[in-house]
């Protein structure tokens, strides 16, 4: 087990941590800054998930965390465990295998997606009866105002807004590591974890982008049907 | 025998076909400083990092030949060990603050507190090496607020605070103006006149005629030329292989084709091309 | 964007003189008695009597009340809004707003939960304010802490401003090639990529040679590592920490006792 950890880190992991989490920092910002729907703010911990491994992920989502929550949001300090997760869920799926090709990655961030919900869901029902800072609560006090159970509000809310977010994060983190040149990555603990399949080619790109779209759309009609019935 | 000593050393980077250092042979003595030129992608970087260690340690790949520094050879080596007693310094001195501390001095120290010298040590040796490399006065500065050349003495003070036998430097002073080359060069000179032996890989012919007790001219890998400064510098072979040379050099073979270049050497340096053109 | 990213003020006081854990036991302590205590006024009061007399006994009040104030009240502020709102419990209904039921119990739940953010992010930032980061990893990696946390902590705190410098540049240089952040989705998702690429390929590619530049200074060395800085730890710093860890201790088992 403690040799499992370790070898997630040589030196050029830790390194490369600060970079990633000053990454999920500016990033997330810009992404405020162009008022997308989406917080981008873990693909810094996706890619040393994917480079070294899954507890140097989890290390860089945690920490990025800790240090948005002192330095901009002070709402997001209790949320660490769910970054931590994403990074480990991520290293973990990189593992497999499933950070490859454009499709796996989309498996991939909807997988990541998944574990945030579910991570995420008591410490939003207990520390915060369900109702947290985040604009996605509209959504889940609406339901809890319809009578739906907390959990439940809680859990259809977080599987309604994560997928999207997660998989454009997976597919960002992918298309930087393809463009980097390969001797830049040879360095990292889990380099072969990141070497791209013959078939990562440009039409799995588009069917990828055309799965977060209809994700999109899905989320946006559920939206309608529960606000508007 | 010699301090430094390479015996057919043949290395190739992962993922690449042909190797970067082919067959290189190099001996070094101790106090000697050495200066190594070529042009861009020859492996000079390559050469440096073989000497500090972090070719094969870091970089893996496959590597022959033997590498040894005052006896010990490289590969039965760890590179904790080995940058003990070699203290590599390069280009960007940006890439080599360590991040992990607010003050020059702390920076300085980062090295001592690394390697375990105790407390009561590390606080006089980097006074010490601050005075050598005459920083003193940045002592409690950011790193991150200094100038180029002032940088590049930082980088520099925090490897000879671990009082390294050899000091490998590549490229120091390619980033620097003129005014940062002549504090780093400042620096290395007295090394050098403290004896400390100096591989420096260097663009700048006329500092290199001026400091550098041999030249040696790397090219794909291999070693084309090497001998006193100014025998390497003017050779005709320099520039039929596209090394950059000093514009003295090519401003008096020009003249020698036309007969006002008399002496029979070719200048490196602006005071010998003058002198040159005095006797014509 | 964000400025610095040090809290840090240096001053003289008795709390600057606290051993860095002791600071950092403190700020736990505070986080876990206000989330733990099942009396309903702990967190508020915690705040008064604790943290607030202790900014001023470490002579750094007025940078704290500014943090607080900035950046502390207003996520407070927000969630306290979002949870009397929104939160469907009780029935005593004291007014309506819509489809919302505001209720004395959804008030009572809203500010305790926002006080407790306040104490948990109030703690922070006291302890922020009077430890010196370099400090306070020194004396973890003093009692054991991997070296490498420091070099990481210590690290993000100084990049994070120079990354935030560097997308400020690229969104201003976007912005003046038309970048508008006011137009259609589909645009602002477009422009995305050359915002980041610019952000993140630069510093990926500088990462080896910082590896060699510390590897070169032996960040990877064996040995036990040694420290410029000594950190007092007096008696009085462990009967402090003691103290605490006995508060917190109490505080869960009141929790935990079947009432
Ligand atoms: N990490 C690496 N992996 C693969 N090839 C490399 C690596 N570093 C350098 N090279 C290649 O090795 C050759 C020599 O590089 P280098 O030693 O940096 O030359 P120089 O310093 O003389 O410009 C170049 O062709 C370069 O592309
Ligand atoms: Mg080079």
């Amino acid at each position: 087990m403690l040799e499992k950890i370790k070898n997630n880190f040589n030196t050029q992991t830790w390194v490369l941590i600060p970079i990633a989490i000053a990454i999920n920092i500016a990033v997330g910002q810009i992404v405020l800054l162009l008022k997308l729907p989406v917080f981008l703010d873990s693909i810094g911990t996706v890619l040393v998930a994917v480079l070294c491994g899954p507890w140097a992920g989890a290390l860089t989502g945690a920490l990025s965390n800790v240090i948005w929550g002192i330095a901009i949001d002070p709402g997001a300090l209790p949320w660490w465990p769910v970054a931590a997760m994403i990074g480990y869920m991520a290293g973990r799926m990189a593992q497999w295998g499933f950070f490859k090709s454009w499709w796996k990655v989309v498996v991939t961030g909807f997988v990541v997606a998944l574990t945030a919900a579910i991570v995420s869901t008591p410490i939003a029902v207990y520390l915060f009866g369900g109702i947290t800072a985040s604009g996605s609560s509209f959504i889940t006090a609406y339901l809890l105002q319809t009578g739906t159970g907390i959990w439940q509000a809680v859990v259809s809310t977080s599987f309604l807004t994560e997928p999207v977010d997660k998989i454009t994060t997976a597919m960002l983190a992918f298309a930087i590591i393809q463009g980097l040149p390969k001797r830049t990555i040879g360095g990292y603990p889990k380099a072969e974890q990141a070497t791209v399949e013959g078939g990562a080619s440009k039409n799995q790109l588009y069917i990828a982008v055309g799965v977060v779209v209809v994700l999109v759309l899905f989320a946006a009609f559920m939206l309608r049907n529960i606000l508007g019935g | 025998m010699a301090f430094i000593n390479l015996q057919n050393v043949t290395y190739k980077y992962p993922l690449t076909k042909t190797p970067v250092l082919q067959n290189i042979n190099l001996q070094v003595n101790e106090g000697e400083f050495v200066a190594v030129i070529g042009p861009n992608g020859a492996g000079k970087s390559t050469l440096c990092y073989a000497l500090a260690g972090f070719v094969p340690h870091f970089f893996k790949g496959e590597i022959s030949g033997t590498i040894e520094v005052d006896g010990v050879e490289s590969s039965k080596s760890t590179l904790d060990e080995w940058v003990l007693n070699v203290g590599l310094a390069f280009q960007n001195p940006f890439n080599q603050i360590s991040g992990a501390k607010y003050t020059v001095f702390e920076e300085i120290a980062f090295g001592l507190e690394n390697n375990g010298v105790p407390r009561e040590e590390i606080r006089p040796r980097v006074e010490e090496a601050m005075k050598m490399t005459d920083i003193s006065n940045l002592a409690d500065r950011s790193p991150y607020s200094l100038s180029g050349g002032q940088q590049q003495r930082v980088a520099l003070t925090s490897i000879l605070v671990m009082k390294p036998k050899l000091l490998v430097l590549d490229e120091p002073t390619s980033q620097m103006d003129p005014i940062g080359t002549r504090e780093v060069f400042g620096v290395v000179r007295r090394m050098a006149e403290g004896g400390m032996t100096v591989v420096m890989v260097e663009h700048k012919m006329e500092w290199i005629a001026n400091f550098a007790d041999r030249v040696i001219a790397l090219k794909d890998g291999q070693i084309l030329l090497e001998g006193k400064p100014n025998e390497v510098l003017t050779s005709d072979v320099l520039a039929e292989n596209g090394f950059g040379i000093s514009r003295y050099t090519s401003t008096a073979r020009e003249a020698k084709k036309r007969g006002l270049w008399k002496k029979e050497n070719l200048p490196v340096t602006l005071d010998e091309a003058v002198e040159g053109f005095k006797l014509g | 964007m964000h400025e610095r990213l040090s809290f840090y003020v240096k001053r003289n006081s008795v709390i600057h003189d606290l051993n860095p854990l002791t600071k950092v036991i403190l700020t736990l302590a505070l986080i876990l008695i206000a989330f733990t205590s099942p009396w309903y006024w702990t967190p508020h009061l915690l705040v008064l009597v604790a943290i607030i007399p202790l900014s001023f006994i470490g002579k750094v009040a007025p940078e704290f009340f500014r943090t607080a104030i900035r950046i502390i009240l207003p996520a407070a502020g927000f969630l306290f809004l979002m949870q009397a709102f929104f939160q469907p419990v009780g029935d005593t209904v004291i007014f309506k707003f819509y489809f919302l039921d505001v209720t004395q119990e959804s008030l009572m739940f809203a500010f305790r939960n926002a006080t407790r953010v306040i104490v948990m992010v109030s703690a922070f930032t006291f302890m922020l304010l009077t430890t010196h980061p370099s400090e306070l990893m020194s004396d973890l990696t003093r009692r054991g802490l991997p070296g490498q946390f420091a070099y990481v902590i210590i690290s993000t705190l100084q990049i994070l401003p120079q990354m935030q410098a560097k997308a400020q540049t690229i969104i201003s240089a976007q912005r003046s090639r038309g970048l508008d952040t006011e137009s259609s989705f589909l645009k602002r998702m477009g422009s995305l990529s050359p915002l980041i690429g610019p952000l993140v390929f630069g510093s990926l590619a500088e990462v080896e040679e910082r590896a060699i530049a510390i590897e070169a200074r032996g960040f990877t060395s064996k040995k036990v590592k040694t420290s410029l800085h000594e950190i007092p730890d007096h008696s009085s710093d462990k009967i402090i920490r003691w103290g605490l860890v006995i508060l917190v201790i109490l505080s869960i088992a009141l929790n935990l006792w079947p009432s």
